[in-house]
């Protein structure tokens, strides 16, 4: 189905979303993507991923305060929105679906070999 | 943040990442990109940090980032520039005195620049059309003696040499080119006479595998290559035959050699310097000149006209080229003192290089387009004085816009807008103004221009930017000044003259333009000058009344002698006399001479000019020593100059008398029997040569006639008579001495009236200007002056106010222009060996003409308001 379309990482961001609750600006699920999955991320991936998600009205923000650290600039934070988690979990049952009919013996060969 | 010196991340990169990023998500990805540089700064430093900050700035530039190109000026633009323009016409009829003067000066100016662009490119792109023109040269001979001449030609077998000898050439050619010869057709019953003034060339074949001229009929590979055959242009080709096929027809050179044309060229175009329509087989020579054509004795000497032209191999250098070229030297004339250097002259360097003939400097072309970007420049000027004066009127406008809302940019670029539309008229104007003058300036040239602004690529293009340059030459400064003023003040109404950019600008913008046009004046009084200290002075020898008559070509020396007594019979003759040219000439015979029985030349170039007995008398020539030619038809005796005496180093021209000289290759052997005080033999531009006069008949080609000029019509007509009796079928043709030593300072007259034509310009621009700013500076007076005239002063007084305030600018611009102008001028006179003394008069004259026209500009203006009464201008509040 089209209509719940998820990029890998586009995934991920929205996954790092989830388990930052209500936390998550862009750099801490910068910070999150990298200590959970050792990868880097550029801004500009992030930030145009987040973007792409709130265009896909899978995510909605809103400014939080400035502080010091950041010059007054404010922090913009993210939430999942509904149409958010339907797109998660139908990426979760597609995955799911497609793991559960993979015949069992591609595993066990590998084992084997 | 108060570490902000010491913590702040690369300030080029920051800026980058503002400019380019959208502005919605501007200040959260500042937010981030400061919030993770300062942990970086913790944690590794600033070095490393500022290095990942620019990593993440260069990353975040991707599109969804990027801001959308302009997305926000939704707005429709065509409404503002409506009404751009519907404010920028109401002001230009509004102030119709101000707008005339603007267009007026631009458009001149631009008609101007737009002529001098079509010369220049017309100049520049001289025989540009041929295929590896680069590898096209001509071989070209400087002559080294005392000093050294160039000539465009070589001897004539040098060619065929090279072209055996040597392989450096891909094709090599020959080309002998006759001027002013005749043609004749002869048909059932009568002979046409044509005189060709262009000429006729002997051509090589190759000449055109040279030179992309090509053929409309005839075969490329068979023309040319036997005697007698000819190709001719189009235009000949009509003129001889109209329009009947002229493959197969015959024409006579001189009554005597007959031409069968075998091949049409197609008509050249403008910008070549062949100018010959009429191409024979060089095998023909042979029989027309052959000692010309003889491959030994050729390199004897070089002929006018006798020029070689290769296109060398790829690769071949010019060095290698003229390394091989002294051998020849050495071989073929071992003794000469007349040393011979050939050269090869690149093709792209002809049409410029006036030592060899060039028909236009470089430097000219230079000094036209300055002049042309002066000329603009002084328009341009003149709108920026206008305008600015001007700007006190628009002040509340601009006020009332700012108020609305507009930006310092907008206004500045309404503005920008507005110029554009005056120049754009002026544009319109002046490619009308030269489209209307080019065919006057084309026969001022003798040039073929066209101005074609639809399809000339090079001209659309210098027109349009020509326009974009001068909007924003003549628009910027007023449109900065606009934009600038504080709508609170300008609404108040308290802008003042000095919020307008100093009126000190404007003063420095009339003194550079009155600089600009004295600097032409004294150009004008220089040139005027120079050339009638030429025509005027005393040459040293009549040039009033005398006629020079060509002999004709199948003249013998007793055909000569009996016509010359015939026509000394005619009433109204007062002498003749035969020679080869008048005292002061284009054409000339240079020789080397060997004086006193010595065996070795002389090192200086002699010119030899053969004439009669009558020739000193007939000329009014005087003697400083020894007496006149008896007269003889073989070489006998030998007159010589002061000149001449100078350059045998001889201490006395009594000296000379009674000493042998040799010339003309041992051909001649004469003493001297007098001395001759020196005239001019040439240009003004050209010292006087060493001359030697003898009578020598083979060389008679003119009948030089003293008439009263009282009847000097029907002395003419009676000449002609007899003249046509003994020469049935040829051209009589005749020129006045004075007319044709006047054709010496042909290019320099011409010069003149270019000058002329920019000084009157730029003193016309320059007064408008003037003019402008006085009748605005009037008004802006009115109140000042009628207060002084009630307290009693009297126009004369009011007068004196304004002009010396003027009279002061243009004593400034004099200083400027007097030390350029005589400078300048200094220069170009150094191109004549005998100039005229720069003087003071020639700069009172400048300063002078330029006070006058400006002070009369000035008072018509502050009379009108000096007069006015002061009533008037007082009760108006």
């Amino acid at each position: 189905m089209k209509k719940y379309q998820l990029g890998e990482f586009e995934e991920i961001v929205i996954l790092t979303i989830g388990i930052l609750n209500n936390e998550a600006y862009s750099v801490s699920i910068k910070d999150e993507i990298e200590s959970r999955l050792s990868r880097t991320v550029s801004m500009g991936a992030l930030h145009t991923a987040l973007k792409r998600l709130e265009d896909k009205g899978y995510l909605k923000s809103y400014a939080g305060e400035s502080s010091d650290e950041r010059a007054g600039r404010p922090k913009r934070y993210f939430e999942i929105t509904a149409m958010g988690k339907k797109a998660m979990l139908h990426a979760k049952e597609t995955r799911e679906e497609l793991w559960r009919a993979i015949p069992k013996t591609i595993f066990q060969i590998n084992l084997e070999g | 943040m108060r570490k902000d010196s010491i913590q702040s991340p690369p300030r080029l990169f920051m800026r980058f990442f503002r400019w380019y990023c959208h502005p919605e998500m501007q200040d959260y990805i500042e937010g981030d990109l400061l919030e993770v540089y300062e942990r970086r700064i913790k944690k590794s430093g600033k070095r490393k940090a500022d290095i990942l900050f620019i990593i993440d700035v260069l990353l975040l530039f991707r599109p969804g980032i990027i801001r959308p190109a302009e997305v926000y000026i939704h707005v429709n633009n065509y409404t503002m520039f409506r009404s751009y323009f519907k404010i920028g016409w109401r002001n230009l009829a509004r102030n119709k005195a101000y707008s005339i003067i603007n267009i007026a000066g631009l458009a001149l100016s631009m008609t101007c620049g737009i002529l001098i662009f079509t010369f220049v490119t017309h100049h520049l792109s001289f025989d540009n059309f041929h295929q590896d023109s680069n590898r096209i040269y001509r071989i070209v001979t400087e002559l080294h003696r005392d000093v050294v001449a160039y000539r465009n030609c070589v001897p004539s077998p040098l060619g065929e040499s090279f072209r055996s000898d040597y392989t450096f050439g891909e094709k090599v050619a020959r080309i002998y080119t006759e001027r002013d010869v005749l043609i004749t057709l002869k048909e059932k019953d009568k002979v046409l006479k044509y005189n060709e003034t262009d000429g006729l060339a002997f051509t090589e074949k190759t000449f055109f595998e040279i030179f992309n001229f090509p053929l409309l009929k005839g075969d490329q590979r068979s023309v040319l290559v036997d005697p007698n055959t000819a190709v001719i242009t189009e235009t000949i080709a009509r003129k001889y035959f109209g329009d009947e096929d002229p493959i197969g027809k015959t024409f006579w050179l001189g009554n005597k050699f007959p031409f069968t044309v075998t091949g049409i060229l197609k008509d050249f175009p403008e910008n070549t310097d062949l100018k010959a329509g009429i191409f024979v087989s060089y095998i023909t020579l042979k029989s027309y000149d052959p000692w010309l054509a003889n491959e030994t004795d050729g390199w004897g000497g070089i002929r006018d006209g006798m020029q070689c032209y290769t296109r060398l191999q790829p690769n071949v250098s010019i060095a290698q080229v003229e390394s091989v070229m002294p051998a020849y030297v050495k071989k073929h004339r071992p003794t000469s003192k007349n040393v011979h250097h050939y050269k090869l002259q690149p093709l792209k360097d002809i049409h410029f290089d006036a030592r060899y003939g060039g028909a236009m400097e470089k430097q000219k072309l230079y000094i036209l387009s300055i002049v042309g970007l002066f000329l603009i420049a002084t328009a341009c000027v003149n709108f920026v004085n206008l305008a600015t004066a001007q700007a006190l009127k628009r002040s509340k406008e601009v006020g009332v816009r700012k108020v609305l809302g507009s930006l310092r940019r907008q206004l500045f670029w309404q503005f920008i807008f507005e110029t554009a539309i005056i120049c754009a008229i002026g544009i319109v104007m002046a490619i009308g103004l030269a489209s209307l003058i080019l065919p006057y300036a084309n026969s001022l040239f003798n040039m073929h221009m066209t101005l074609n602004p639809f399809t000339d690529y090079m001209l659309i293009y210098f027109i349009v930017s020509l326009g974009v340059v001068v909007t924003f030459l003549a628009g910027y400064y007023p449109a900065l000044v606009l934009a600038k003023f504080q709508p609170v003040t300008a609404l108040k109404g308290k802008v003042t003259q000095q919020n307008v950019g100093g009126f000190n600008v404007r003063r420095t913008l009339i003194v550079s333009q009155f600089a600009i046009s004295q600097v032409l004046i004294i150009g004008v009084i220089v040139v005027v000058s120079q050339i009638r200290f030429a025509r005027e002075s005393d040459l040293g020898f009549d040039q009033q009344a005398i006629v020079m008559i060509g002999t004709g070509n199948d003249a013998t020396p007793t055909s000569k002698e009996a016509l010359k007594n015939e026509i000394s019979r005619i009433r109204g003759v007062e002498s003749v006399s035969l020679c080869f040219t008048a005292p002061a000439s284009v054409d000339e015979w240079g020789n080397s001479i060997k004086f006193n029985n010595s065996s070795e030349e002389v090192n200086f170039r002699t010119s030899i000019k053969s004439a009669d007995a009558e020739y000193a008398s007939t000329f009014g020539l005087e003697f400083v020593a020894g007496r006149n030619l008896t007269p003889s038809d073989t070489v006998r005796e030998m007159l010589v100059n002061e000149a001449m005496v100078r350059k045998l180093e001889l201490e006395s021209p009594e000296d000379a008398i009674g000493k042998v000289i040799v010339a003309n290759g041992g051909h001649m052997v004469a003493s001297i029997v007098g001395v001759l005080k020196d005239f001019h033999d040439r240009s003004f531009h050209e010292e006087i040569s060493p001359i030697l006069i003898t009578t020598y008949t083979d060389d008679y080609e003119n009948y030089a006639v003293k008439l009263n000029l009282s009847d000097a019509k029907s002395t003419l007509s009676a000449i002609e008579g007899v003249w046509s009796q003994q020469h049935p079928d040829q051209i009589f043709g005749y020129e006045f001495l004075d007319d044709s030593i006047a054709q010496f300072y042909e290019s320099e007259e011409t010069m003149l009236k270019l000058i002329q034509t920019f000084s009157l310009i730029s003193i016309f621009i320059g007064c408008l200007g003037l003019y402008g700013l006085v009748s605005f500076t009037v008004t802006q007076k009115s109140k000042e002056i009628g207060i002084r005239k009630i307290l009693g002063s009297s126009a004369g007084n009011i007068l004196w106010i304004f002009w010396k305030e003027f009279a002061g600018l243009i004593l400034i611009a004099f200083l400027i222009a007097g030390p350029l102008g005589w400078w300048l001028m200094r220069a170009w006179l150094q191109s004549f060996k005998f100039q005229v003394e720069i003087s003071v008069w020639f700069f009172a004259l400048a300063i002078g003409c330029s006070l006058l026209v400006a002070l009369f500009t000035v008072s018509y203006q502050v009379m009108k308001a000096a007069f006015a009464n002061p009533v008037k201008s007082l009760r108006m509040e």
